[in-house]
C-alpha cells in the first residue's frame, strides 16, 4: 500500500524546499530533498563586471552568510591578482568571519533548533516561560552582529573589506569595546556548549567523509588546506576535488565528491581540527556526545556550540594582540589570472572562483555553497534515519526529518523558505 | 471581554514572507536585537517561516514580502498573500526592483547559458521581476538589505494607523551629516548624489561607494551625474553597469541619456 498525503511545511531553515516521501509497506521506497528557490544565475551576472565588483554582487547570494561570500570573493579575487593582503588584513578577516560565526550559531541553535527539543514551535512564542534563553540567544546574536558592524561597516552585506585590504580599520577604543563584550558574554557561550551537550539528540550513524579547511596554526576558518580524515588538498586543487550534476527536480546543483555525498560544516571542523580547539573548548568537547557520535549528523548541534566557545577564544586571543595601524589597501596591478578561495561559511566550507582577463574583467565565475555541498549528505542521512521511525506514523516522520534537516542548518536560497514535506 | 483580551484583539496580525532572495532582508527584521521581542508582543505575528514553526497567512493586516519572482511558485505565493493581506509591503530592493538578480536582462544570455538546467514546472525560470510587476504594491521599504531600523518606524507606524513616510533627500545628506570624507570628490563611482538616502549613509560611512541600492531620487539630475563620473574618467560602460545593478528595469532609459549628452558635446 502506498501513502499519500497533503504537503506539511518545513519551516526555520533558510530557503525553500520539499521533501518527496514514498513509503510502501512501511518501507521508504523513495526520498529526495528538493529546492524550490527560483535560480538567480550570480555567476552568470558576474561575467563582464570587474574583478572589484565581485563581493558586492556575490554576496547578494546570501544574506545570513554574506561575509563569507565577501571573504571567498575577495580572497579568489586577489588569488587570480597575485595579491597577498597583510597579516592585519588577515586578523581583521578572521574576526569578521568570527562575528559572521557567532551570530549565526546563536541564531541557528536557539531560535531554529533548540525548539525541535523543547517540543515548541519557536523559542520566540515561548519567550515568556524560557526569558533566560531567549535573553542569551539575543545578546550573543548582537555581539556577532556588532562585531560585523565594526568590521563589514554594516551588519549584512560588508562595505568594508576590498581587494587587498581594509577600507575603514576599526579604533583600538572599539576594539577594546567589543573585547570587554566578549569577555562578558563568554558564561553565555559556555552555558550553551553546555545546554547543547545535554540534550537528547536521536542515535544515528552515516558513513560520510567530513571535509573542513585545515591549518596547523590556528582552527582554521579563511586560509589553510582541505581536510578529511582520509585527504588532505591545496584549495587549487578543488576541480578534482568537487563535481556537480543536477536534476529537473532542482534548481540547485548536487555537489559530489567521485560521486560520493560528503559533510561540511561544524562537525567536519571539529573532527578534523579539534586538537586546536582551547582548552575549554576542548573540555567542553570531550564532556559531550559529539566525540563517540562524529558519524552522527544530529550532532552537528552540539557542535556548534562547542564551536561558539571556540569562536569567542579566537576572537579573544586576536584581540588581546591586534593593535591596528593605519594601512591603506594596496595599489592594484590589473592583470589576467585565475583564483581560487575557500572560505568557512558557518554552513561549512564556501568556494569561489574567478577567471579575469587582463582589463581585470570577469570572464568566468563558480561558486559552490555549503548547502550544495551537504544536499546529498542530508538525502542519506535521512535515508538512514527514516526507516526507523516509519513505522511510528507520518506525523512522527515528518519531525525526525525536520529535525534531521534543521541540524544541517541548511541555507537553501545560496543552494539555489520553507520544506514541504511530499508524500508521494 | 476582559480589558486585556479587548487589547489582544487589536493587535494587528502581521506576516513576514519571503520568496526568492537570499533573507537578508527577514534578518534585518531579527536583527533588530533590543526591540524584537517588543514587536512579537506589539503585534500579532501570524508568520515568519524563518524562525517560526506554525506559520499561516490568513486574514492579515499587514504582509512584509522579501525577494523576486523568478518562478512560477514565487509568483503563487505572492498572489496567496496579496489575496490574504489589508496591506503589502515590498520589503528590501529585491521586492522593489528585482534588485541584482533581475540584472540578468542586462547580461547576453551566453553568460549564464551553462547554467541553465531542465526543471520541473512549477519551478521553472519566470523573467526575474519586482512583485509590484504582478501584484499592487501598498508600500516600499527600498534597500539591499534595508535599514533595520526602518523597518520598525514602519511596523510602528501602520500599528499606530499611521502612513508611514518616506525618506526622499539623497545619500549625500547623510553621508555629510556624519562628516565623512566625499568619496566621489577622491575618484571613486559614489551614486550618493542621485540616490534616495534613508540608509544613514551607511556605505561611504564603512569607506565604500554607494551603488544606489535605494533607488533613484525623483529629482536626480542623471544626465549631470553621468557627465560628471565620464569627467572623473569611468567609461560609459562602467557607467551602465553600476547604475543599473540594484535599480535594474526602474533605471531611467540610459542610452537616450547619453544620445543626448553627446549631441550637446557636438
Ligand atoms: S534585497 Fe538584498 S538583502 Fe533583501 S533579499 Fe534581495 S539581495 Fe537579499
Ligand atoms: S561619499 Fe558619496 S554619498 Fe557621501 S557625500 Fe560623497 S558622493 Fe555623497
Ligand atoms: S549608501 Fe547607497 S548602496 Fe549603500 S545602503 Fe545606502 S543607498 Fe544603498
Amino acid at each position: 500500500m502506498s501513502t499519500q498525503i497533503d504537503l506539511e511545511e518545513l519551516t526555520k531553515i533558510e530557503g525553500h524546499a520539499t521533501l518527496r516521501l514514498r513509503v510502501d509497506d512501511g518501507r521508504v521506497e523513495h526520498l529526495e530533498i528538493r529546492s524550490l528557490e527560483g535560480s538567480r544565475y550570480f555567476e552568470g551576472i558576474l561575467r563582464g563586471r570587474l574583478y572589484s565588483e565581485a563581493s558586492e554582487i556575490a554576496t547578494r547570494i546570501c544574506g545570513i552568510c554574506s561575509c563569507a561570500h565577501c571573504l571567498a570573493a575577495h580572497q579568489a579575487i586577489e588569488n587570480a591578482l597575485g595579491i597577498v593582503p597583510s597579516a592585519q588584513t588577515h586578523e581583521l578577516r578572521r574576526l569578521l568571519n568570527l562575528g559572521e560565526s557567532i551570530r549565526s550559531h546563536a541564531a541557528h541553535l536557539y531560535f531554529l533548533a533548540l525548539p525541535d527539543y523543547l517540543g515548541v514551535p519557536s523559542t520566540l512564542s515561548i519567550a515568556l516561560e524560557q526569558r533566560g534563553a531567549v535573553e542569551r540567544a539575543i545578546q550573543l546574536m548582537k555581539l556577532g552582529n556588532d562585531m560585523v558592524r565594526l568590521l563589514a561597516g554594516r551588519d549584512i552585506h560588508p562595505v568594508s573589506v576590498t581587494v587587498g585590504g581594509h577600507l575603514k580599520i576599526p579604533t583600538q577604543e572599539q576594539l577594546t569595546g567589543i573585547r570587554e563584550r566578549l569577555e562578558q558574554l563568554r558564561p553565555a557561550a559556555v552555558a550553551t556548549a553546555e545546554l547543547f551537550n545535554s540534550l537528547p539528540y536521536p542515535e544515528l550513524h552515516v558513513k560520510l567523509e567530513r571535509f573542513s579547511l585545515y591549518s596547523d596554526s590556528e582552527y582554521a576558518l579563511i586560509a589553510g588546506s582541505i581536510r578529511s580524515d582520509e585527504h588532505e588538498f591545496e584549495q587549487r586543487d578543488y576541480g578534482k576535488f568537487v563535481s556537480e550534476y543536477h536534476s529537473p527536480e532542482q534548481t540547485a546543483n548536487f555537489v559530489v565528491r567521485e560521486g560520493h555525498a560528503y559533510m561540511v560544516g561544524a562537525l567536519s571542523r571539529l573532527a578534523n581540527s579539534k586538537e586546536l580547539l582551547s582548552s575549554d573548548a576542548a573540555a567542553l568537547l570531550r564532556a559531550g556526545p559529539v566525540p563517540q557520535g562524529l558519524d552522527n549528523p544530529f550532532l552537528i548541534n552540539p557542535a556548534q556550540a562547542i564551536e561558539l566557545v571556540q569562536n569567542f577564544d579566537d576572537a579573544l586571543a586576536i584581540l588581546s594582540n591586534l593593535r591596528p595601524e593605519p594601512e591603506p589597501p594596496p595599489e592594484i596591478w590589473v592583470q589576467a589570472g585565475h583564483g581560487i578561495a575557500a572560505v568557512e561559511a558557518p554552513r561549512g566550507v564556501l568556494w569561489h572562483e574567478y577567471e579575469l582577463d587582463d582589463t581585470g574583467h570577469i570572464l568566468h565565475a563558480n561558486i559552490i555553497t555549503p548547502t550544495a555541498q551537504n544536499l546529498r549528505a542530508m538525502e542519506e542521512s535521512l535515508a538512514a534515519l527514516l526507516p526507523e521511525v516509519v513505522h511510528e506514523g507520518k506525523e512522527a516522520v515528518v519531525a525526525a526529518a525536520e529535525k534531521l534537516i534543521r541540524a544541517y542548518d541548511p541555507c537553501l536560497s545560496c543552494a539555489v523558505h520553507f520544506l514541504n514535506v511530499e508524500w508521494l | 471581554m476582559s480589558e486585556r483580551q479587548i487589547a489582544v484583539a487589536k493587535k494587528l496580525r502581521v506576516g513576514f514572507y519571503g520568496i526568492t532572495g537570499c533573507a537578508g532582508c527577514l534578518e534585518s527584521v531579527i536583527f533588530n536585537e533590543d526591540e524584537i521581542v517588543g514587536i512579537f508582543n506589539l503585534v500579532d505575528v501570524q508568520a515568519f517561516p524563518f524562525i517560526k514553526g506554525a506559520n499561516s497567512h490568513e486574514d492579515l493586516d499587514v504582509a512584509f514580502m522579501e525577494g523576486l519572482v523568478a518562478s512560477p511558485r514565487d509568483l503563487e505565493t505572492l498572489k496567496e498573500v496579496r489575496k490574504n493581506a489589508r496591506v503589502l509591503v515590498a520589503l528590501g530592493t529585491c521586492a522593489n526592483t528585482g534588485c541584482i538578480p533581475a540584472y540578468r536582462h542586462y547580461t547576453p544570455l551566453e553568460n549564464y547559458e551553462h547554467l541553465i538546467k531542465e526543471k520541473e514546472d512549477d519551478i521553472k525560470d519566470v523573467p526575474p521581476s519586482p512583485i509590484d510587476t504582478h501584484v499592487p504594491v501598498d508600500f516600499a521599504i527600498p534597500g539591499c538589505p534595508p535599514n533595520g531600523k526602518e523597518i520598525l518606524e514602519v511596523i510602528k507606524a501602520v500599528a499606530a494607523g499611521k502612513t508611514p513616510r518616506p525618506y526622499t533627500a539623497p545619500v549625500c545628506i547623510e553621508c555629510r551629516r556624519k562628516g565623512n570624507y566625499c568619496l566621489l570628490e577622491l575618484g571613486k563611482p559614489c551614486l550618493g548624489p542621485i540616490t534616495r538616502g534613508g540608509c544613514g549613509a551607511v556605505c561611504p560611512s564603512g569607506g565604500f561607494e554607494c551603488w544606489g541600492c535605494r533607488g533613484q531620487t525623483e529629482d536626480a539630475n542623471l544626465p549631470a551625474f553621468i557627465e560628471l563620473l565620464e569627467q572623473k574618467g569611468f567609461s560609459w560602460d562602467f557607467i551602465k553597469r553600476r547604475l543599473r545593478t540594484f535599480v535594474g528595469q526602474k533605471t531611467p532609459d540610459l542610452e537616450p541619456l547619453r544620445r543626448a549628452l553627446e549631441v550637446e558635446k557636438v
